[in-house]
């Protein structure tokens, strides 16, 4: 304190930047800038005010009184103590917080004294327990003894307020964290207080529990959120717990290593706690730059498929019973570099990877390709994919940085435009930044598709509503349809988002490549999946090296030649098959085997075909997790890691590396690159991918030996199929993968399927009365491969236009054969009864 | 070396054969322990059976040779081993490990770990030391029911906690009365 | 109303004086009595002035901070790029209080033509009335007041040809104590949770809808045409020099006739109680609120305390909304603290630690102390969770809720010691 106050005349003449402050706390002297407050300034000098309510990423409450200090501006004390989680810096500020004030201190004690009072003694049943912010801060400076000996306000718990979130009402100590975050960051206020004084609660209107309650509603929502696990992590008590981890252990039980999410192209850091080589939970890392601290409910609760029962652990060789049978790695792996010698040697190997790999595994299975089975027959994108969309990636996308655009410049931009692009389902911690650019910075965000989505309302978005399919011609039109919009766009720092949806629709990459250039925005591809990004740069594509360079580029065969160590011109020089290439070869007899690692058949536009052409093929090597339609059909499977048991980089969409090391060890479980370096050994190639460092280190050192061309115009595809004209009755469909969905890493997650929005068909008031659709009422679309039902609910899309998920639970592909822009038939009713129901659903469509 | 000293040393022989043995014969007289000897542990039962572990894991927390495992799952209306929410699903003790130093029934918030007088504690196999949930458990009294069954002593477990003593005592003189009455 | 009942000198009544006209609150009598004379005035003065003369009248906020209301008004940004609100705080919420509901009776377009001429001095072209939502019949009243203005030309397009515009919304709460509190008001009126909300940015800047705000009880609005009419000079003949002009008493509890009593600010109680017929039935009298139940609690040695903003926080209470409740011998002190600190913890709106829970707890302590099963360490523990609250609170909420316990147990610890001597007896022959 003597210190404090010789000090000032000394540190009076060190300069105050611009838009700083000069403030004391605990008698030391601090500049912060103007605007932060006071528990940041002292958290960034070490001095840790406690705090419950408080949260950086929130909106400040002042709501639990823990954090209380006192302030003097100016020499004056204030007359009461101040928390400093609301009060932010000023000049002349002296604060003193518990460490050198027994005010703040006596105030503080007794804050954690009344939020004791009711708080039960459920430390030893609860999952906080042991790392409990409030068990901290009363061990820490908590009285020994209760004063209080009266009743404790008590609720029947817990209270399911989703299947996976259960709330726990008398641990809560109401700091309204959860309904900020649900409210601010990710604009689903499905939970909210309730009642007040002591029986205040947090509740969703369906809370059914209280039915005397004036807040009770029958018909109410659970707490439906993609991102409804951030509440958990957040929540400063146990009152939020998860029932995928409930009980599960203890904090002192987990290791905890820092991990990457694997579950689309966001890359999110992550912290993946384990307990005798099991994961138990999965926690949102922080990345400032990235994720922030936050994580979608996938990312967090969607990991079990790493211990599902039907794990493939063991190769699989198909014997001369049709069966798969376990044999050892070396006899698995002499089978099938047998076969795929011959095949090789035969009418040739195609090689189709699915969006799960990383940069390496990728890496490996494009070198694989090209060295070991000399072709240029790979493909990452195991889903609708077209050359128009690889030309763009090719000229847009690859070896693109964060520089080009990233979370960040998404903030920053005047306008973000999202074409063919569902952020919320696709890439949900896009969407989160995309709401904060729009409530927080005033980005406009305007959306080319067909109905107001969530991802719309809650980015304050503006539709540009367009017929499914028509997402070209609508930004053709853009410049007389809104001239504001294009104008936007021509300021510095617009952005254009394109989803991989894009590549269902001719002619959108160009027009998206138009738009750009007209305006000067700048454009990003957000693909769905985690690998996607990642294998376009590693050159898993059948018209790029990695690095970018096109095969057809002689200078860059040459130097990877060298790099690699092989013959001179022995490097395919002839742009290979696309996925639809290389199945449709396979299926009629033009390939004599297929290397297929992570693909289900039911993302490509035609299912059956895949499958028939697996089924066609010579020889199928799968390398995979779980048994699938691809194992089924294979001759050879041979067992590869999950995420979580490898080492590994995923290329996020903005073109940042997101490396990951081990979180399992000795597991026994390999990559895929190790896997393909010894098959290529059996069929006496080398790749050098041994381990996923080495397969890197290749990659960085062949990226680096080409050169990437100038970017060059992309061609719209030939329209196929305008059926404009025609529609005969049919509707056009539109449709996307919600994010919560039947894939393949959201097996045994029954608490998170759960939370899966509900499927339903949306169509708009006059299509619905036409076809006599009543809504919440099953309607049916059909088309002469099959039809597909879902409850009817009415949305703002055009008219003639429905739109359903595409896998929930059932492929629309598989089970219509169509997919976005698709022609169906619309009727009322069940799948079924469809045609019995006709004609009484209409009676009623035309009463209502 | 006199010419007695042979003989001396017989003398001790024989004096020792007349004074009482100090050695125990155990296995085959077995000697009672002192009444709060740490022996093997025991996991207790409320008065209707239900168990009183709830997985807490703080018995493992406290063990300083980790000695102890525990895993914890939730309680169903269906399927209730111990009142309230949460029960020990694993309960684990490795006495190749075990120090016998008692922390852990120092730890256990419900008083279901405790420890009994037992002590024989020696195999030939080191699999069978590690002892699980049933082999720990508490033997079924009469009026007991194996769980998992509902909550027989009240409506929630605040029944079981605060009202506990005094339902024990009931349970007991129940149980008294009904042996009574059987003789 | 009393009011006329005794015509000892220091009634003036100002407020109150139509109140007893035969059907006051018809716009055809308010026109009789003066009415709406001072908004022809207001409107041909510039909003400037207004604020000006309202300064130097003096006016302070009847809602119990005593708030300069010429002062509030200016903080009201001088441009008109977003639109302006005023709002009425009629949510009259504080025990024993009951000055505004009568007045929004009796004589509502007092309150209206305050209304029109406030929200001209601030440029607002919008004013809600929130009104509690119990006073269903002051609500009707206000209603179809504000329906004869509209009729009348007062309210609407350019009101008397001045150009101005002005509409008038009433608005019932739904019986929350904490809608009194300003921001919490202006989230109810919202369509939120009432609960207070974090300041700053204060209503001036960012109030309703974030639009500037001004938020004034309905005893300051209504006094504002007086003003007008008046002048300051005349405005400041009345009161004190620091809290001049008049304000109507709610006298309530044992006196001989409970009702309101304009009397100017300064007045005491001892003549409060002359103007009121004396202590009811001649018992002495115990303890008295200056100003409801929040104010601590003053005693019959505080008779002379004049009753203004400053006399009240000289005895070491506060003035509040002048709710004089007055208690005789017959009440036991730790009882009324009780029922006082349950309507505290009933109306506790929850959002901050020490008021929701603290609450919760004292009236556990004071239950069971009433009952005979406390301890003289409770009380400590009373007086300590106090002043965990007191200050520590996100609002005033928690302040007054433990003023009638910390004041009840300053001047009456007696009382509340003997509560507890029995419960020692009871435990030690227990023991013995």
């Amino acid at each position: 304190m003597t210190l404090a106050h010789q000090k000032p005349s000394e540190t009076a003449q060190t300069e105050v930047p611009e838009g700083h402050v000069r403030l004391t706390i605990d008698g030391q002297e601090v500049i912060a800038p103007k605007g932060e407050l006071v528990i940041r300034t002292a958290e960034r000098m070490g001095i840790v005010i406690p705090r419950f309510c408080d949260h950086p990423l929130l909106d400040p409450a002042g709501a639990c009184r823990q954090c209380l200090v006192e302030v003097s501006m100016g020499g004056r004390p204030m007359p009461k103590p101040q928390a400093s989680c609301t009060i932010t810096v000023a000049d002349g500020m002296e604060v003193k917080t518990q460490l050198t004030s027994p005010v703040a201190d006596k105030a503080q004690k007794g804050v954690m004294e009344l939020l004791l009072i009711n708080h039960p003694l459920d430390c030893p049943i609860c999952d906080k327990g042991g790392e409990c912010p409030l068990q901290n801060q009363a061990m820490a400076h908590g009285r020994t003894d209760s004063r209080f000996v009266d009743r404790k306000r008590t609720f029947p718990k817990p209270l399911k307020i989703s299947t996976q979130i259960l709330l726990d009402r008398e641990r809560c100590v109401l700091c309204q964290r959860c309904t900020r975050f649900s409210q601010q960051i990710a604009g689903d206020p499905f939970i909210d207080l309730l009642e007040r004084g002591a029986q205040q609660q947090i509740g969703t209107s369906e809370t059914a529990e209280l039915e005397k309650s004036a807040s009770h509603t029958p018909d109410g929502t659970p707490f439906q959120s993609y991102f409804s696990g951030n509440t958990i992590q957040i929540c400063p008590v146990g009152a939020l717990t998860s029932a995928q981890y409930r009980f599960r252990s203890r904090p002192f039980d987990l290791v905890s290593s820092p991990s990457v999410c694997e579950h689309c192209s966001s890359g999110c850091a992550e912290r993946t706690d384990f307990r005798r080589g099991r994961i138990m939970r999965k926690l949102a890392g922080d990345d400032p730059d990235v994720n922030e601290e936050w994580i979608c409910d996938k990312g967090r609760f969607a990991f079990r498929y790493t211990t599902a029962r039907d794990r493939i652990r063991k190769p699989l060789v198909r014997g001369e019973d049709g069966e798969l049978h376990e044999a050892s790695w070396p006899e698995a792996m002499r089978l099938a570099a047998e076969a795929l010698l011959k095949a090789r040697d035969g009418k040739g190997i195609g090689v189709l990877t699915g969006g799960r790999l990383t940069l390496e595994d990728a890496y490996a299975y494009q070198k694989f390709a090209r060295v070991a089975a000399r072709t240029n027959d790979i493909d990452f994108r195991a889903r609708a994919h077209s050359a128009e969309e690889l030309q763009f990636l090719a000229a847009q996308v690859a070896g693109t940085t964060p520089e080009h655009v990233s979370f960040a410049s998404l903030e920053k931009a005047p306008i973000v435009l999202c074409v063919a692009f569902e952020p919320e389902d696709e890439a949900p911690i896009v969407f989160l930044r995309l709401r904060k650019a729009a409530r927080k910075m005033g980005t406009r965000v305007a959306f080319v598709g067909q109905w107001t989505t969530s991802s719309v309302r809650k980015t304050s978005g503006e539709l540009l509503a367009c017929e499914p399919g028509g997402e070209a011609a609508a930004l053709d039109g853009i410049a007389e349809h809104a001239k504001d919009i294009v104008e936007a766009l021509s300021a510095e720092g617009a952005v254009i988002l394109v989803g991989e949806r894009a590549a269902t629709m001719p002619g959108l990459f160009a027009a998206v490549q138009r738009l750009a250039e007209r305006t000067g925005a700048r454009v990003a591809w957000i693909p769905r999946r985690a690998g996607e990004r990642g294998a376009l740069d590693a050159g898993a594509v059948p018209t790029l090296l990695p690095g970018g360079a096109p095969v057809t580029d002689a200078g860059a065969r040459a130097a990877l030649e060298k790099l690699w160590r092989l013959p001179e011109g022995s490097l395919p020089a002839e742009p290979g098959r696309d996925t639809a290439g290389i199945l449709a070869a396979a299926a009629a007899g033009e390939l004599d085997a297929l290397v297929v690692g992570g693909v289900d058949p039911d993302d490509l536009p035609d299912p059956r075909a895949a499958r028939e052409a697996l089924d066609k093929v010579g020889f199928v090597l799968s390398l995979e997790m779980r048994p699938s339609a691809v194992t089924e059909r294979a001759d050879v499977v041979l067992p590869i890691a999950p995420t979580a048991e490898k080492a590994g980089t995923f290329r996020n969409w903005e073109g940042r590396d997101r490396p990951f090391e081990v979180t399992l060890q000795n597991t026994g479980a390999v990559p895929d690159c190790r896997v393909l370096d010894t098959l290529a050994v059996e069929m006496d190639v080398d790749l050098f991918t041994q381990t996923p460092k080495a397969a890197r280190a290749d990659f960085v050192r062949a990226a680096n030996s080409v050169t990437r061309p100038a970017a060059t115009p992309v061609e719209a595809a030939p329209e196929a199929e305008q059926a404009k004209a025609e529609t005969n009755g049919h509707v056009k469909l539109s449709t996307w993968r919600q994010l919560i969905d039947n894939g393949s890493l959201q097996v045994e997650e029954p608490h998170l399927a759960g939370t899966a929005r509900p499927a339903v068909l949306r169509l708009n008031e006059a299509t619905a009365q036409r076809h006599g659709i009543v809504p919440g009422e099953p309607a049916t679309i059909r088309t002469e491969r099959g039809e597909l039902s879902f409850p009817a609910e009415i949305a703002d899309l055009p008219d003639d236009v429905v739109w359903v998920p595409s896998r929930s639970p059932v492929g629309v592909y598989e089970a219509l054969g169509v997919g976005h822009g698709g022609l169906v038939q619309l009727s009322a009713g069940t799948a079924a009864g469809a045609e019995s129901a006709e004609g009484p659903a209409g009676e009623t469509g035309g009463a209502a | 070396m006199g010419m007695l000293d042979p003989i001396k040393g017989f003398g001790v022989t024989f004096s020792t054969m007349f004074k009482k043995v100090v050695t125990e014969e155990y296995p085959e007289v077995f000697y009672p322990t002192a009444p709060r000897y740490h022996g093997r542990h025991q996991l207790n039962r409320h008065p209707d059976g239900l168990e009183k572990c709830v997985g807490c894991e703080l018995c493992a927390w406290a063990c300083p040779a980790d000695a102890i495992f525990v895993e914890g799952a939730d309680n169903t209306e269906e399927e209730r081993y111990s009142p309230g929410e949460r029960y020990g699903k694993n309960y684990q003790i490795n006495y190749l490990r075990c120090i016998g130093c008692g922390l852990c029934i120092e730890a256990c918030p419900t008083r279901s770990l405790t420890m009994l007088n037992f002590y024989e504690l020696a195999d030939d196999d080191r699999q069978k030391l590690i002892y699980t949930k049933e082999d720990l458990l508490a033997p079924l009294l009469p009026g007991m029911e194996a769980p998992p069954h509902p909550m027989r002593l009240g409506d929630d477990e605040q029944d079981y906690y605060v009202r506990g003593p005094e339902l024990a005592r009931q349970a007991g003189q129940d149980r008294q009365s009904s042996e009574v009455s059987a003789q | 109303m009393a009011d006329t009942a005794s015509k000892t000198d220091p009634l003036t009544p100002v407020l109150t004086k139509r109140w007893l006209s035969p059907k006051s609150w018809r716009l055809a009598t308010y026109e009789q009595l003066e009415g709406y004379t001072a908004i022809r005035k207001a409107l041909r003065m510039t909003p400037e002035e207004i604020v000006e003369l309202v300064k130097e009248a003096g006016l302070r906020g009847r809602g119990g901070a005593g708030f300069p209301a010429g002062v509030k008004w200016s903080f009201m940004p001088q441009n008109e790029d977003k639109p302006h609100y005023l709002v009425i705080n009629a949510d009259e919420g504080e025990p024993g209080t009951c000055k505004d509901v009568p007045l929004m009776m009796a004589d509502p377009h007092s309150l209206i033509e305050g209304c029109i001429i406030a929200s001209y001095a601030m440029r607002a072209h919008r004013c809600f009335i929130y009104v509690r939502g119990e006073a269903l019949h002051c609500i009707r009243r206000l209603n179809s007041a504000i329906r004869e203005a509209y009729a009348a030309g007062y309210l609407g397009k350019n009101i008397l040809d001045s150009g101005f515009d002005l509409d008038i919304t009433v608005h019932a709460g739904a019986g929350a104590y904490i809608c009194g509190e300003e921001t919490a008001l202006l989230d109810s009126l919202e369509g939120r949770r009432g609960q207070p909300r974090l300041k700053p940015p204060f209503p001036a800047a960012a109030g309703l809808y974030a639009k500037p705000t001004t938020v004034n009880n309905v005893e300051t609005i209504a006094t504002v045409p007086y003003i007008i009419n008046g002048g300051a000079d005349w405005f400041r003949s009345m009161g004190t020099e620091k809290s001049p002009g008049p304000k109507i008493y709610s006298i309530s509890g044992h006196v001989e006739r409970p009702g309101q009593y304009e009397a100017p600010l300064g007045t005491t109680l001892r003549q409060l109680l002359e103007m009121a017929g004396g202590m009811k039935d001649g018992i002495p009298l115990k303890f008295w609120t200056p100003g409801g139940s929040s104010t601590p609690l003053l005693t019959a040695a505080h008779l002379d305390v004049p009753l203004d903003f400053e006399g009240a926080a000289e005895a070491g209470s506060m003035l509040g909304t002048t709710a004089v409740m007055v208690f005789n011998e017959t009440v036991s002190v730790p009882w009324a603290v009780m029922k006082w600190t349950k309507f505290y913890e009933h109306e506790s709106c929850g959002k901050c630690t020490p008021c929701r829970e603290g609450t919760y707890w004292l009236a556990q302590i004071l239950e069971r102390l009433v009952e005979g099963r406390g301890t003289e360490e409770d009380i400590e523990t009373m007086l300590d969770v106090c002043d965990n609250i007191l200050g520590r609170s996100f609002c005033a909420l928690g302040d007054g809720a433990v003023s009638p316990i910390q004041s009840g147990i300053k001047y009456f610890r007696d009382e509340f010691v003997a509560l507890c001597e029995a419960n020692k007896r009871e435990l030690v022959g227990a023991s013995a």
